[in-house]
């Protein structure tokens, strides 16, 4: 029987037993309902976000806390202005540049400076200090291949791409090497691991000839200057048809699928040591009748009960700020009551 | 070369992100018999099965992306040399509900629609539920259009089905969702009040043509 968090987090990466898998839920906005927090402060005080982390360890008590899942906030120190939403996340108003011309004007954030990348780190400092001891913390950052999307728009990055490919590949060295720093940053204010969310990396996303021939060396290498474990975070489209293609990357310790993924099929492709994480719809847990989605839950730890790499974890988004408590809390007791076979 | 070999050379252009040998293909074919001609017998048999690959999911976004840029390229040469493709249905307007900024779906739509002879109305993005009414009603527009990403700003259109409502518009202005959550979620589109989706940018003409003319114009005030 594992006492801590750690215990059992630290047993699924070398495929022990434990008595049930560990879990955790995408909670980062849901702290800010919690707390009765703004979304506005919340996501600009550290202290405040870490009081709302603490709220959800009073409800849920997860094996695993993250940072800010706030991407747009890395890209508002790129120069993009964001629209605070009262039960959202913040969202990119309007992108820090207009036109291709611009590309190259374009410099990375002082992570040291910038306000809202130090909002980000403080957080990250914050529940390592308060929580730490408990559970591992986990950083959220936006893939270097990703923040190019976040600065222009989705549009004007494909066309960068399209048009003027020397372009795009400076723009991504100048990414990347604000991702390393910035990662291995993280990883020096006490993040046990990041979780780097990745769309555009996808062959149904962009062209398979730009993702093969840049997409996938960039973040090689860029992974590769990273000083600690990443999990690789599916970023809202099913993994499993492309996972092959991610296999090589560098430091992955493990691959959080989509809802719609098969379990089974992602396990066969990665064979027995990475971890995966999966796969409960986190944005429709507000709506869902709390018997299916428990009848979920129960489907995805006996799909798991024999894999020891295993953590139960949202798919997607946060879970929304409308919510029922009562769901989270019956989703947590259903995971924690759970025991797996074969040990006593 | 014959109209079916060019159709699979500008299909194979665009699919392999060469936008350059795209446009030579138009260009050259335009050469022959005007860019109106070159939009109704070459671009849009070539688009109608980009749509039906984005559909079973064969092709990327910047696919899709490219051939809405390249259509948009070609529609606005046919403008330029007085061939320009007649308006000759709509208007529709167009818009990203309140609190979403995610444009580029609604840019695609656009371009399609006014490839396939759509008069649209864009209001651009973060548009309150009033705005899409108000605009519709001084138009005369029998279809609202509103794009949404996320689950989270989705949740929005249900102002514009309560504005319509409230206003007796039901039935007589019909309200089109689309964006990529109704993809994942397609009870979405019954919960927030919509009359229909499109499962991308290309097939959105179809689906406005449908509304259209299911539109209850008889009673309108």
């Amino acid at each position: 029987m594992f006492k801590t968090s750690h215990e059992r987090i630290a047993a699924a990466i070398q495929g022990q037993w434990s008595e049930r898998p560990p879990f955790a839920l995408i909670t980062s906005l849901y702290g800010a309902r919690l707390t009765g927090c703004e979304t506005q402060k919340y996501y600009r005080s550290s202290e405040r976000y870490a009081e709302g982390q603490k709220a959800v360890v009073r409800l849920t008590d997860p094996d695993i806390l993250t940072g800010p899942f706030a991407l747009p906030l890395e890209a508002e120190a790129f120069g993009c202005e964001l629209v605070f939403l009262s039960d959202n996340p913040p969202n990119i108003r309007k992108p820090a540049i207009r036109s291709i011309a611009d590309v190259s004007a374009l410099e990375p954030p002082d992570i040291d400076s910038a306000p809202s990348i130090v909002y980000m780190r403080e957080s990250i400092r914050r529940l390592v200090q308060d929580l730490g001891h408990e559970k591992p913390i986990c950083g959220v950052i936006t893939s270097p291949v990703d923040l190019p999307a976040l600065i222009l728009g989705i549009d004007l990055w494909i066309e960068t791409l399209i048009s003027d490919e020397p372009l795009a590949q400076d723009l991504l060295a100048m990414t990347s090497g604000y991702f390393v720093s910035y990662a291995n940053a993280l990883f020096r204010d006490g993040a046990s691991f990041l979780a780097i969310p990745s769309l555009f990396t996808h062959p149904s996303i962009l062209f398979p000839d730009h993702v093969h021939r840049i997409i996938l060396p960039t973040l090689h290498r860029a992974f590769k200057a990273v000083s600690g474990p990443i999990v690789f975070h599916h970023g809202g489209n099913p993994l499993v048809p492309y996972l092959q293609k991610y296999m090589d990357l560098p430091n992955v310790a493990g691959f959080a699928l989509d809802h719609r993924d098969d379990l089974d099929r992602a396990r066969s492709i990665l064979g027995p040591g990475r971890l995966i994480l999966g796969n409960l719809n986190g944005p429709t847990l507000s709506s869902l009748p709390l018997d299916r989605i428990l009848g979920r839950v129960d489907g995805i730890l006996e799909n798991r009960a024999d894999d020891l790499r295993f953590i139960f974890l949202t798919a997607a988004a946060d879970i929304p700020f409308n919510t029922p408590v009562e769901t989270l809390k019956a989703i947590a007791e259903r995971i924690r009551s759970w025991q797996r076979k074969g040990q006593t | 070369m014959t109209l079916k070999n060019t159709q699979d050379h500008l299909l194979n252009a665009i699919l392999s992100g060469s936008r350059k040998e795209a446009i030579a293909i138009l260009d050259r074919w335009a050469g022959h018999c005007g860019y109106r001609q070159t939009i109704s017998e070459l671009l849009e048999p070539v688009l109608e099965t980009i749509g039906t690959l984005w559909v079973s999911e064969k092709i990327s976004l910047a696919a899709g992306y490219l051939a809405g840029k390249i259509a948009e390229d070609t529609l606005l040469k046919a403008h330029e040399h007085e061939q320009a493709v007649p308006e000759i249905r709509g208007p529709v307007v167009l818009g990203n509900v309140e609190d979403d900024y995610h444009s580029l779906g609604r840019k695609l739509v656009g371009i399609f629609l006014k490839t396939a002879g759509w008069r649209v109305i864009d209001l651009g993005n973060d548009v309150p539920s009033e705005s899409f009414v108000d605009a519709a009603v001084k138009n005369e527009a029998r279809v609202i259009a509103v794009s949404a990403m996320m689950f989270s700003t989705a949740k929005n259109i249900a102002g514009i089905r309560n504005e319509l409502d409230r206003r007796g518009l039901h039935g007589r202005i019909k309200l089109a969702v689309g964006g990529a959550v109704f993809r994942i979620r397609p009870e979405l589109v019954a919960e927030v009040g919509g009359d229909g989706t499109a499962v991308n940018a290309m097939a959105t003409p179809a689906l406005i043509d449908r509304l259209w003319r299911e539109a209850d114009v008889q009673n309108i005030p």
